[in-house]
């Protein structure tokens, strides 16, 4: 399996190249944004699916990790006595903690019992965010700017270089997510998500399992609101509402789960719809809620994820016809 | 954290009576929105992430009925039953869709409709918070209980949503049709071949889920500020009693919102900065302990 | 290898398993039979860990297992295939197996090496091979037939290398050729690989044929137990039958 670890190399530096280049292509200002944006977000939606689409875990309170992630780098950065990686690593690390202590309630749940379980614990965060104005500055959200020292020679307060360090750390994260699903890891993750009780007979700890991909979601989760609060110079209480765990979703569903870079593709599609709505008017949810509403009701899945199905259909009725297999033909009787 | 302050409140009989007063009216207005959110997931298998959406309509209807009626039992009735049929409403053309399909599709539809009807209210009423004030019936003097001034609409208040409560609870145990949709919840195409209409009866169940939801918003409306989003707060809220009650249990949603209601009430005095942080630490307790809930039948 | 003492179990003062005794000595190979309803699956899930007996010893490999998770007796070598085969739609069959594999051998937390190890590739083909289910190894298991499914559903417990099989209705919704091809397949398994194996049966033809030992279950108690010529000859069993299995009075009935 060599050429797939090659395909895979290979698309990732495609993808590091087009994002790096773009902003030297096309030298404006508002598409760097623009593009930092999908990165963040792009990072919450695809470290979701490792729950989601990877594990079959809905949750619905993945942006906790997001403003974890956002608040303790921020605040890590004004307290001024550590450099931007130190201050990331910690940020990264805490929010692995938290992300286990709450994984360790959450993952013993099923179902809808866990999105609502996980969705609870954000808004707790969320509350505990907005009162505890001394630390984070209440729903003003966290003032004051975060110092951008230089480290290694490189400095993030040159808007190019800033874009060029997240590009890196994406592209980073990116690896490290496919890596991941990609080895026994993923695979026994996979065994889980379509039947856990088979595999607990086959001696998966399925538990266990579950924490161990909650948390290192969580992790990257926390990557993208790291690289957001760099950005915008701040972290704000949105960052971990729950509307933010909704719209992961809802990228989730537009660039499928099945497919590892589905989600971005969700991501980019979600910033841009977000971007023309709220030129078009004030109204932002309504509309986006409106255009969820025609989408799940007009497709039975997602749109990524139709197209997938059709495919992968289209693909298997060829391969049955070629391969007629003698042994062991189906028979009508199913068993009772 | 201030004990002191909680053990002389205690130990005082007016103040020890405030606080229950406003123990009971978070409870009763919590077990009535948790109680809906209950049967619905007990019956139909959905917790309903838009339950909050209700509540908030419930509210917002009742504050239009009072202003045109001028009457607080309209404006009771006008919440209550508009959340209802809007449940009705939601349930058929969309949530029905959705039943048995993907759990991510669920979740979706439910924040989809929050977006909307969040965003429908600030369309009509704007973004300002509103008041409905004390209706005129019960602009009296308030009664008084050893030393403590009680509102006599708190009073209405509990005895309404244990009216509401109690109704619910023979209904469901004690009735031709509380069987019915004991069984639905168990064995939905058994009550199909008997030729019960079952879509009907899920259609109503979510709608009786939503009017108790609405019901709790009419009641808080003239004691409460009225903004766009004030269920999802609820929502959460709810959904910790009926984690904590057990997820289908009436009963127990009723023990959990008064507890709830007393956390919230004592514990704005005594630690007001750990009341979030208690009611999700008994969450957790119970989900580790018994993840049923305390009167909780059906698996977690 | 496996000994049930005085198991029993009730769901809500319902006795569904009344004071079980059973031995199963070391490379055995033993069918339960009993009609609907008599506890057979009941008696699968309390030894197996799924299910908690209210009293009662199972003592596995010389271990009380009694309150042990399921995981920890699976982990012991103790194996299961189910009624209705429950496998990994989304996985193709080398995938699924190499998968058992992995774990079994304790490299599922494995997240810096690629998925299909090649560590793991001999003892796959080999498990698949064994299965006959090599030239379907690329296939979906969702969309494998009915018996190629029940094939890798044993194949997938045979991963563990266990000691004990517990198969559920191996034949279930099969036709006759396929049952006797399938029966054919675990007869070998249990003569090559000397696994202790434990199946339920319906079919009397193929439990008559292939059991050394017949339990024969009633109402969660155990009505006999014998070589297949002692429960023919055995008055209660036929009894207990008549009427309720077609099957198995015409089975009797042939001798």
């Amino acid at each position: 399996m060599r050429s797939r670890l090659r395909r895979d190399i290979v698309v990732g530096l495609i993808l590091f190249f087009v994002l790096f280049f773009l902003p030297t292509l096309f030298p404006k200002p508002a598409l760097r944004d623009f593009l930092i944006y999908v990165i963040a977000y792009g990072l919450l939606a695809m470290s979701l699916n490792l729950l989601i689409g990877l594990t079959g875990l809905v949750a619905f309170g993945h942006a906790a990790f997001f403003a974890s992630g956002a608040y303790t780098f921020a605040l890590l950065m004004q307290w001024g006595r550590t450099s931007i990686p130190v201050a990331m690593l910690a940020a990264i690390l805490g929010t692995a903690v938290l992300a286990l202590v709450i994984g360790a309630i959450c993952v013993r749940l099923k179902n809808i019992y866990f999105s609502f379980i996980t969705l609870a614990f954000q808004m707790f965060l969320h509350s505990v965010i907005l009162t505890w104005v001394s630390m984070t500055g209440g729903d003003q959200g966290l003032q004051g700017g975060i110092p951008r020292p230089v480290f290694f020679g490189i400095d993030l307060n040159n808007a190019r270089t800033l874009y060029s360090f997240c590009v890196v750390t994406f592209v980073l994260c990116l690896a490290i997510m496919r890596q991941v699903s990609e080895s026994p890891f993923g695979y026994t993750l996979r065994m889980i998500r379509d039947n856990p009780e088979r595999a607990n007979f086959l001696g998966v700890n399925v538990v266990r399992m579950k924490l161990g991909v909650f948390v290192l979601s969580g992790a990257m989760a926390s990557v993208g609101g790291i690289v957001l609060a760099l950005f915008v110079s701040g972290a704000y209480p949105e960052f971990g509402f729950w509307t933010t765990s909704g719209e992961a979703i809802f990228m989730l569903m537009l660039g499928g789960t099945q497919l590892f870079l589905g989600p971005l593709a969700g991501a980019l599609l979600l910033e841009a719809l977000n971007h023309y709505i709220t030129i078009y008017t004030e109204y932002h949810g309504l509309v986006l809620g409106v255009v969820i509403l025609v989408i799940v009701l007009g497709l039975r899945r997602g749109i990524a994820d139709s197209l997938f199905a059709y495919v992968t259909q289209r693909r298997e009725a060829r391969r049955i016809d070629e391969v007629k297999r003698p042994i062991l033909q189906p028979t009508k009787n199913e068993p009772a | 954290m201030n004990l002191e302050a909680l053990v002389a409140c205690l130990t005082s009989a007016s103040c020890a009576v405030t606080q229950i007063s406003t123990a009971l009216i978070v409870g009763t207005l919590l077990f009535l929105v948790a109680a809906g959110l209950s049967l619905i997931f007990g019956v139909l298998g959905v917790i309903n992430f838009a339950h909050g959406g209700f509540y908030m309509l419930g509210a917002y209807f009742a504050f239009t009925a009072y202003k045109l009626s001028g009457s607080f039992i309209v404006a009771l009735v006008a919440g209550s039953l508009g959340a209802g049929l809007f449940g009705v409403l939601f349930e058929r053309l969309i949530i029905s869709r959705v039943y048995g399909r993907d759990l991510l599709m669920q979740l979706l539809v439910c924040y989809a409709l929050t977006l909307i009807l969040d965003d429908g209210v600030k369309l009509i009423y704007g973004a300002e918070y509103r008041m409905m004030g004390m209706p005129a019936a019960f602009a009296v003097a308030p009664v008084q209980i050893a030393g403590a001034f009680v509102p006599g609409y708190y009073l209405f208040m509990v005895a309404i949503a244990l009216a509401t409560g109690l109704l619910l609870w023979l209904g469901i145990n004690r009735t031709l049709l509380g069987k019915t949709i004991r069984a639905l919840a168990i064995n939905p195409q058994m009550v199909g071949v008997l030729g019960v209409n079952t879509a009907a009866l899920y259609a109503g169940v979510f709608g009786v889920g939503s009017l108790l939801a609405g019901m709790a918003g009419a009641l808080a409306a003239p004691i409460r500020t009225l903004t766009p989003g004030i269920g999802f707060s609820f929502l959460i809220e709810s959904f910790i009693v009926t984690v904590i009650g057990g997820m289908g249990s009436i009963a127990g949603a009723f023990i959990a919102a008064l507890l709830i209601g007393f956390i919230r009430a004592f514990g704005a005095i005594g630690f007001p900065w750990f009341v979030e942080g208690l009611m999700f630490a008994i969450m957790a307790l119970v989900l580790v302990i018994k993840p049923t809930g305390l009167l909780g039948r059906e698996a977690a | 290898m496996l000994r049930v003492d005085n198991l029993t179990k009730s769901y809500g003062g319902v006795k569904v398993t009344r004071g079980v005794s059973l031995d199963f000595p070391t490379g055995s190979i033993t069918a339960m039979i009993g009609p609907n309803g008599a506890g057979k699956t009941t008696f699968f899930n309390l030894i197996s860990g799924h299910v908690r007996p209210d009293a009662g010893r199972v003592v596995f490999d010389d271990q009380d297992i009694v309150g042990l998770s399921s995981l920890e007796i699976a982990r012991r070598g103790m194996a299961r295939a189910f009624q209705v085969a429950t496998l990994f739609p989304s996985l193709t069959v080398r995938e699924a197996v190499t998968a058992a594999v992995i774990s079994h051998r304790g490299h599922s937390w494995q997240v810096l090496s690629r998925f299909p190890l090649q560590s793991a590739r001999a003892r796959v083909d080999e498990l698949m091979d064994l299965m006959g289910l090599t030239s379907a190894a690329d296939t979906l298991s969702s969309i494998l037939s009915h018996g190629d499914q029940k094939l890798l559903d044993i194949g997938l417990a045979l991963a563990m290398n266990p000691k004990m099989l517990l198969l559920d209705e191996p034949t279930a919704g099969m036709g006759p050729d396929e049952r006797w091809r399938m029966i054919e397949k675990v007869r070998s398994l249990w003569e090559k690989q000397r696994i202790t194996v434990l199946f339920i049966e319906h079919d009397m033809d193929i439990v008559f044929k292939i059991a050394q030992t017949i339990h024969v279950l009633k109402y969660g108690a155990v009505l006999a137990q014998g070589t297949p010529d002692e429960i023919r000859g055995n008055n209660d069993v036929i009894e207990a039958y008549l009427g309720t299995d077609q099957r198995l009075s015409e089975a009797v009935g042939e001798v």
